[in-house]
């Protein structure tokens, strides 16, 4: 059998194996974004009115919906 | 030998580290960008909403003692901009895991093609369709009663889209499995997208504020636009800044060649 250097090209590269630290840590920043960016006191309790009122921006620009 | 060791390097796929630190790096590059376009134009478009919130206050309530603002604007102007790099890490930190996991399914001759579909792609379903589904709304519009209802429609949108976009995908996998020639092939992914779409726009429920007469169209369409125009600068510069810097590392190095 003859390799030619199109066989693995074409076939389909080679899959990466994603470490599950990184879905981890992609649940966890997802969370995080959603802890300050939504949270009206109902996790951080005041600390999350904090978060909320510093962010208020980002959060409206960035098209999340708001009081 | 040196032709053994170009294939190898062609056909041995980037360790997620690596590729994690360089989409990370895209990902701050980007939130940054997007935050000097949202201090050059969305903050432009939110002033005259925040001025009409307090003409309502002063109207209201002419002898009430106002709450005392727990952060000052410029603070908020701050916030806004780290906000927004924030978001722009977050996405990447997701879009990488992603990425190395749908990398050897995507098409596309190297990693900046590849790389910068997955963020239209991206922007498509986490942008662009909750902008016509349930477009931003400046402050003065939302009703504080129903944010639990607008957040669930916001949520279930972006739901919605990543789904349909795996739907998508297998559509397109399956038709070229039986070997469906391209034109076909994006011929019946768009129309799946189309009916997608007008799916999610005529079942999910629509926002159920109404914006207050006193709210001028100009206002709320400017900072929609304002607003879309953020995360199309924000997905853009994800794409293209983390495709350049992935194929940086995945390209047969001319040395070797």
């Amino acid at each position: 059998m003859t390799s030619s250097p199109h066989a693995l090209s074409a076939a389909g590269r080679h899959r990466i194996a994603v470490p599950a630290w990184a879905w981890a840590l992609a649940l966890l920043g997802l969370f995080g974004l959603y802890l300050i960016a939504q949270d009206n006191g109902a996790v951080l309790a005041s600390l999350g009115d904090t978060a909320h009122e510093l962010f208020h921006d980002a959060r409206h620009s960035l098209g999340m919906p708001c009081h | 030998m040196t032709e053994v060791l170009d294939r190898r390097t062609t056909a041995q796929p980037p360790r997620f580290g690596q590729l994690f630190g360089r989409l990370l790096l895209a990902g701050v590059i980007a939130g940054t960008l997007a935050g000097v376009y949202s201090l050059l134009v969305t903050e432009r478009a939110i002033a005259p909403a925040l001025e009409l919130e307090e003409a309502r206050a002063a109207a209201e309530g002419a002898g009430q003692e106002h709450a005392e603002e727990l952060f000052s604007r410029t603070e908020q102007l701050v916030g806004g901009f780290l906000g927004t790099v924030l978001a722009g890490v977050v996405l990447a930190v997701v879009f990488a895991a992603v990425y190395g996991m749908v990398r050897h399914r995507l098409p596309g001759r190297n990693d900046v093609a590849r790389v910068a579909l997955l963020a239209a792609v991206g922007f498509g379903v986490l942008a662009l369709l909750p902008a016509l589904k349930i477009p931003a709304n400046p402050p003065a519009v939302g009703d504080a009663a129903t944010v639990g209802t607008r957040t669930a429609i916001y949520g279930g949108v972006l739901l919605c889209g990543v789904v349909g976009a795996m739907l998508v995908a297998a559509l397109v996998s399956w038709l070229r499995s039986r070997g469906t020639g391209d034109a076909a092939t994006a011929l019946m992914a768009a129309v799946a997208t189309a009916v997608l779409l007008a799916a999610v726009m005529v079942f999910v429920p629509d926002n159920p504020d109404t914006i207050a007469a006193d709210v001028p169209a100009a206002v709320v369409w400017d900072f929609r636009l304002a607003s879309l125009g953020q995360l199309a600068v924000l997905w853009a510069a994800l794409g293209l800044a983390g495709g350049w810097l992935v194929d940086r590392l995945t390209r047969p190095s001319a040395a070797l060649s």
